[in-house]
């Protein structure tokens, strides 16, 4: 194995990690407000990167100004989501029962995604396409480092949203302790129903990054739904910086598998992790007490 | 005495006649369900039948997890995939029986089942979900690489149990038998198991469990056990499933819509009945096939799908059944907890028991 391949799938590996951690972030948020495995968001994740295609060959613009609609588009259904559909759940049952609520909505996602685009693979052709840097004999994609970057930002402005506004506070204090964040005159249904929209505007961003050099059709979130919910698992249910630690090691160690075993024998990593976290520390590595009882 | 006895019996009465009305539709829908295939105008008609059979042997095998757990698995397919692909290799590979293959498969897979289970079910709810369907996607992944044993996207195929002299209509009445007879195995075994100790624990764990593990219930081992079950049901219908449609694709094998249509199936009719599984087999099985005829080109059945799921989670997510009966508990006098004794009688009770005592 020579020195700029394994280079380039080290770099590549984390350019990958960063968007599963913005993806993963937003499938913790989700749980930490609500307790709920939202098995939707890789097809919102799938829907945003269809609607940038769409806006792209509508209008001929780039993609990434398709995020200036979708990011409020997709908060305000997360919100809704959250506050018409989750939250009428029965408590004694909700984690099952969102689990099959938002399967349901996945599904809906796909057969109308496949109804109106149909199956056909799709791709956004750009002039910086097949642009790409070198690196020390690393070819690295322009697009792939601009989906990196997109995600990064997201990430940072999510980590100074939550620790440095009123907003954020109120946010975390609800995922804390729902009760307590009431007493202190905290609304935590708004707070609840903001946090989820938050989530599913990661799906937004992560969705028009990956439709900027990626192939999509309509069933590709089984791909991506395994691997994130292996994440979230494995950072431990609930902790954003666990979430974004395993998306880092676990793409890494995906990116460099690639080299010995092929694309798919590679993917399998995510599902061995998961088995072995859950069988030797099933709380994951960054989760406290609220991940032991999920 | 006399009106203790008069009351004692007003309120047997009524139960040994819904008893016995019980038993007669029972045994008129078993009649019915077993005239299907010479009641069937042609072989297609006969062929969705089977199909559905086999959803109500996968429903019922599926809800020894889902109805007495309350622990719900979307990857339910991994198990049924593993039997189906396990009974075509040991035919095709090692020369055995197929009916002995198909039962030597799911013992296969029951074993499998013990390490997944003690993964997956150390935590509660969500994580297992998440295994679940993990183990679909794993399993699809190898289906489709690993194509030196599993034949890859090309997938198997099983050669047929019945000589060639059985032709297809016939090959279809039997297999409709015999999935009947396996829903009825599995029915059997899930109504013992919901009368035992064994599933007095595992409801109280559905229920609340904390409070059966604090009060004794070995909670990890009952639950393994009934996931074992469950997986070794799941694997011996989708082994029959293999025998019966003669060729394995990974893709409708391993998938995860296979594995939400029978928890469609078992929460529209009712997880916590014995029949509910076989009830939502039929209707679920029905549209879905239905579907598939209408929009079969498009992706509109997952649409349908996928609304169908979220309706019956939102308003009935307990089932029809008890959606049902309680549309028409409406109409019927309320419950009260008035006591339809006298103050005489009672006396009378607390006499008899203080003299017994002494």
């Amino acid at each position: 194995m020579s020195g700029p391949l394994l280079l380039q799938s080290l770099i590549l590996g984390l350019l990958l990690g960063g968007l599963y951690a913005l993806l993963a972030a937003g499938l913790t948020l989700y749980f930490g407000v609500m307790r709920v495995v939202m098995i939707a968001h890789s097809a919102f994740l799938i829907l945003a990167a269809y609607l940038a295609w769409f806006f792209t060959t509508q209008t001929g613009l780039d993609p990434l100004l398709s995020l200036i609609i979708t990011v409020p588009l997709f908060f305000a259904a997360g919100y809704g989501m959250q506050r018409a559909l989750l939250s009428r759940l029965r408590p004694a049952t909700l984690t099952m029962m969102s689990v099959l609520l938002t399967f349901a909505i996945a599904l809906i996602i796909e057969g109308g995604l496949g109804y109106l685009f149909s199956g056909t693979q799709r791709r956004i052709q750009l002039g910086y396409s097949s642009a790409s840097l070198e690196l020390w004999g690393a070819r690295i994609a322009v697009v792939k480092l601009v989906a990196f970057g997109l995600a990064a930002i997201s990430l940072l402005a999510l980590y100074l949203l939550l620790k440095k506004t009123r907003f954020g506070q109120a946010l975390r204090a609800t995922i804390q302790h729902r009760e307590a964040a009431q007493l202190l005159g905290i609304d935590t249904d708004r707070i609840a129903g903001f946090g989820f929209g938050l989530g599913l505007a990661t799906a937004a961003v992560g969705g028009t990054a990956l439709a900027l050099d990626a192939t999509i059709y309509p069933s590709l979130h089984w791909h991506w739904i395994g691997p994130l919910m292996a994440i979230i698992v494995i950072g431990g249910l609930g902790s954003i910086p666990g979430a974004a630690v395993a998306a880092m090691v676990l793409g890494v160690t995906q990116s460099l598998l690639q080299i010995p075993m092929g694309t798919t024998w590679a993917q399998t990593v995510f599902y061995l992790a998961l088995f072995a976290t859950l069988m030797f520390r099933p709380q994951g590595f960054f989760g406290g007490r609220l991940a032991q009882r999920f | 005495m006399l009106s203790a006895s008069k009351h004692e019996e007003s309120r047997t009465h009524p139960g040994r006649s819904v008893l016995v009305m019980k038993l007669v539709a029972a045994a008129v829908a078993l009649g019915l369900v077993l005239a299907f295939p010479a009641l069937a105008p042609d072989p297609f008609i006969l062929s969705v039948g089977v199909v559905i059979a086999s959803y109500a042997a996968l429903a019922v095998a599926w809800n020894f997890v889902g109805g007495l757990t309350g622990y719900i698995s979307l990857g339910h397919a991994a198990y049924s995939g593993l039997g189906g692909y396990g009974t075509a290799l040991l035919i095709t590979e090692a020369g055995v029986n197929p009916w002995v293959s198909m039962v030597v498969a799911a013992v296969l897979v029951g074993l499998a089942a013990v390490p997944i289970g003690i993964a997956s079910l150390r935590v509660r709810g969500a994580s297992f979900v998440i295994v679940s369907i993990a183990l679909v996607l794993i399993l699809l992944l190898v289906a489709q690489s690993w194509a030196d044993v599993t034949g890859g996207s090309n997938g198997l195929r099983v050669p047929r149990p019945f000589g060639t002299d059985v032709l297809r209509p016939e090959q279809h009445e039997r297999f409709f038998y015999l999935f009947v007879a396996l829903t009825l195995v599995a029915l059997v075994l899930w109504w013992v198991i919901d009368r035992s100790r064994l599933g007095t624990g595992l409801k109280a764990i559905r229920e609340d469990e904390d409070k059966a593990q604090a009060l004794g219930v070995p909670t990890f081992a009952y639950k393994l056990v009934v996931f074992v079950v469950s997986a070794f049901m799941t694997a011996m219908a989708g082994g029959m499933y293999a025998l019966w449609f003669g060729s394995l694709d990974p893709i409708f094998q391993f998938s995860i819509l296979t594995g939400s249509y029978l928890v469609l199936m078992s929460l529209l009719g009712g997880v916590r009945s014995l029949l509910g599984p076989v009830v939502g087999a039929v209707i679920v099985g029905y549209a879905v096939e239905f579907f598939k005829n209408q929009y079969g080109d498009t992706q509109l059945h997952l649409v349908a799908l996928g609304l169908l799921l979220a309706l019956v989670v939102l308003f009935m997510p307990d089932g029809v059944i008890p959606w049902l009966t309680a549309q028409f508990d409406r109409f019927r006098p309320g419950d009260t907890s008035i006591r339809e004794v006298d103050a005489a009688q009672l006396a009378e009770e607390r006499k008899a028991l203080e003299e017994a005592k002494s």
